[in-house]
C-alpha cells in the first residue's frame, strides 16, 4: 500500500495534499516552492498586503471579467516573476480547483417536486434540476473563488511560513498567537515524521493487513504519538531553557526595504482594475 | 592558571524519590580541557549535564562557575557560558529557518541586532552552513541538522561546550567533520565535554576520561590509565579501545618493543612501526 503512495507522489499529483507536508522527493510542497521563489526579496508586508487586497477586491467586485483579470495577473506574478514552472503551479492549484468544482456542483443543482428547469434528473422522491441561469451563476462563482484563491497563492507561493509569521507579528497580531504558530509549524513536521516511522514499522509487521488490524494499529499509533509528543515537549523545553529562553520568542528577521517602484506599480494596477470594474458594472 | 572553570561538589539528583540519578558527584573541570564522559545508558551522564548547566536543579550539592557559587539568580549566567548540544538535533531545532534558529540563543541574550547578525553569520561560516541560511530545517539531512544544532550553541559563544553523544547518528564523513570542528573549538581554548559510547574516539581525542556508573564517577584520569584499569572497565561494562588491545598484544608477543608510547590512532601507529 505504501508503494502505491510513493508511486503517486512521484508523478507529482497531489491527491491528499496537506499544506506543507513533505515527500521524500523533497520537491512537491508549497513551502518548498515558497522558499525558492524568485520574488522572495520583495518586502514581505507588500506581498501579503497586495495579495489580501486583491483577494478582497475579487470577492467584492463579484464580476467574472474582474475575476479573470485577477486570475491571469496572479498567474503572471507567480509563474512569470516568481519563477515557478507552470506545470507545478497548475498542480498546486488542482486541490482548490477540485474543492471548488465539487462545491459548486452543489450550488448549481436544486431540488423540486415538479420537473422544471432546463435539465432534470428524476431521483426517488423528486427532481434534481439545472437551469441555464444557475449554470451561468455557478460559472461566475467558480471564477470568483478561483480568482480569490490565485490571489492568495501569490502570497503563499512566495512567502515561507517564518516570514508570514513575522508579518503577522509586525501587524500587531498578539505575540502569543504568533509564537504558537512558530512552534506548531515546526512540530507538525516532527510529529509527521514520527507518525510516518511508526506507520512504516507497523506496516512492515503486517499491522495493516485487514480492516480490524488496521483500526487497532491506527489506534495504537495515535495514542503513542500523544505520549511521544509529551516527551518531546519536555525535551524541547530543556533545550530552549539551555539557550536562556525566558518566555519570549525572538528571532532575527530579515529586513527587506519596500521598493517604491513596486508600490507605485501596485497602485496603478489596482486603480486600473477598479476603474475597469466601475465601467463594466 | 589552574583555577577550575567549573567545580561540582557532592551533587545529588533524584528523578523519583527512591531512584538516584546522581549519587554524590564531585569533579573539577579546568579551562581548555578535553574530557570524554563514558558510561552505560542510564549511568547519569545526561542528567549530570543538565544539572551543571542549570536546567535541572540538584537536590543537594553545589556548583561553582569561575569560583562563584551558582544560585537560582545566577542560573542565566551559567547557561550563557555552558552550552549543550543535544543528542537528537530534532529535539533542539525550533525555528522554521536555519538563520532564525541560530539567532534564537543570541536574541535571548538580549544582544543588539548587529551583534546577533554578526554571531549568526560567524556561526554559519564556522559550521559551513551559510548556504542553508534560509532553508527550513525539515529539509535538511541528519548531518546538516547536527551542524545547525552545533552552530546554535557556537553563536552563544560559551566557554564550556557539552556534546551529548554527538557521533550517535552521524555517517563517517560527518563524524570526521565533527572531529574537525572539535579541533577548531579546542584551539580556541574552549572547554569541551563529550559524552560518548565510542571508546576508540575517547581514547584518541580526550585528555581526560570520566567514567560514570550508577550515578557516580568511578574513574577520572587519562584515557590510558582508565582503560588499563580492568576493574573499572568491567564495572562500567566498557570495551577496551582497539588500538590499545592491538598494541598490548603486539608487545606481549614480542613483535614490538615496549617503548611505553601507546599510539592513539592509525597515524601514530604507522609512525611507531615505521621507526
Amino acid at each position: 500500500m505504501s508503494h502505491e503512495h510513493t508511486a503517486r507522489s512521484h508523478t507529482g499529483r497531489h491527491h491528499h495534499h496537506k499544506g506543507g507536508h513533505r515527500h521524500d522527493t523533497g520537491g512537491s510542497s508549497i513551502d518548498f516552492y515558497a522558499c525558492h521563489s524568485r520574488i522572495r526579496h520583495w518586502n514581505p508586508g507588500f506581498r501579503v498586503g497586495f495579495s489580501i487586497i486583491l483577494l478582497l477586491f475579487c470577492i467584492l467586485a463579484n464580476h467574472p471579467a474582474v475575476s479573470c483579470v485577477i486570475i491571469l495577473t496572479a498567474a503572471w506574478i507567480t509563474v512569470g516573476m516568481g519563477g515557478l514552472s507552470f506545470r507545478r503551479y497548475f498542480s498546486v492549484l488542482t486541490i482548490p480547483i477540485t474543492f471548488i468544482l465539487l462545491g459548486s456542483a452543489a450550488v448549481a443543482v436544486d431540488f423540486s417536486r415538479q420537473p422544471i428547469g432546463d435539465f432534470h434528473l428524476y431521483l426517488f422522491w423528486g427532481y434534481l434540476y439545472l437551469t441555464y441561469e444557475s449554470l451561468l451563476n455557478t460559472l461566475f462563482l467558480i471564477l470568483k473563488v478561483f480568482g480569490a484563491v490565485s490571489a492568495m497563492f501569490i502570497m503563499t507561493l512566495s512567502t515561507p511560513s517564518h516570514e508570514l509569521f513575522s508579518v503577522l507579528r509586525k501587524a500587531r497580531c498578539p505575540s502569543l498567537i504568533v509564537e504558537l504558530m512558530h512552534m506548531i509549524y515546526r512540530y507538525i513536521f516532527i510529529l509527521m515524521e514520527v507518525q510516518r516511522n511508526m506507520r512504516i514499522s507497523a506496516e512492515s509487521r503486517l499491522g495493516f493487513g485487514d480492516f480490524k488490524t488496521s483500526c487497532y494499529s491506527f489506534g495504537q499509533i495515535a495514542s503513542n504519538l500523544f505520549i511521544i509528543a509529551l516527551k518531546k515537549a519536555n525535551a524541547y523545553y530543556d533545550a530552549m531553557e539551555a539557550r536562556c529562553y525566558d518566555g519570549t520568542f525572538a528571532f532575527l528577521e530579515e529586513e527587506h526595504q519596500a521598493n517604491p517602484k513596486h508600490l507605485i506599480a501596485a497602485g496603478i494596477y489596482l486603480t486600473a482594475l477598479m476603474s475597469f470594474w466601475l465601467v463594466i458594472r | 592558571m589552574n583555577e577550575p572553570i567549573l567545580q561540582v561538589n557532592d551533587l545529588h539528583y533524584y528523578y523519583n524519590d527512591n531512584q538516584a540519578a546522581l549519587n554524590g558527584i564531585s569533579v573539577s573541570i579546568y579551562p581548555g580541557e578535553r574530557i570524554a564522559v563514558i558510561g552505560s545508558n542510564g549511568a547519569g551522564k545526561s542528567t549530570f549535564f543538565l544539572n551543571i548547566n542549570g536546567v535541572l536543579s540538584p537536590e543537594h550539592g553545589e556548583i561553582f562557575y569561575h569560583g562563584t557559587k551558582i544560585t537560582k539568580k545566577s542560573l542565566p549566567e551559567l547557561r550563557k557560558n555552558i552550552g549543550i548540544v543535544f543528542q537528537d538535533a530534532d529535539n533542539q531545532i525550533i525555528a522554521s529557518s536555519v538563520k532564525a534558529e541560530i539567532s534564537f540563543g543570541p536574541m535571548n541574550l538580549k544582544l543588539p541586532r548587529e551583534e546577533v547578525s554578526r554571531r549568526v553569520n560567524m556561526a554559519m561560516e564556522y559550521m559551513n552552513i551559510t548556504e542553508y541560511g534560509d532553508r527550513p530545517p525539515h529539509y535538511l539531512s541528519g548531518g546538516e541538522k547536527k551542524r545547525v544544532a552545533i552552530a546554535d550553541i557556537i553563536a552563544m559563544e560559551p566557554d564550556v561546550i557539552i556534546f551529548d553523544e554527538p557521533t550517535a547518528a552521524l555517517d563517517p564523513l560527518n563524524a570526521v567533520m565533527l572531529e574537525e570542528v572539535l579541533e577548531k573549538l579546542s584551539a580556541e581554548q574552549k572547554t569541551l565535554l563529550i559524552s560518548t559510547h565510542d571508546v576508540d574516539f575517547a581514547y584518541r581525542w580526550a585528555e581526560r576520561v570520566l567514567v560514570f556508573c550508577d550515578g557516580q564517577i568511578i574513574a577520572d584520569g587519562t584515557p590510558l590509565s582508565v582503560f588499563q584499569n580492568d576493574e573499572v572497565v568491567k564495572k562500567a561494562s566498557l570495551t577496551r579501545p582497539v588500538m590499545l588491545d592491538v598494541y598490548e598484544e603486539l608487545v606481549r608477543n614480542g613483535l614490538l618493543a615496549d617503548a611505553g608510547v601507546y599510539p592513539r590512532d592509525m597515524r601514530e601507529f604507522r609512525e611507531l612501526i615505521g621507526k
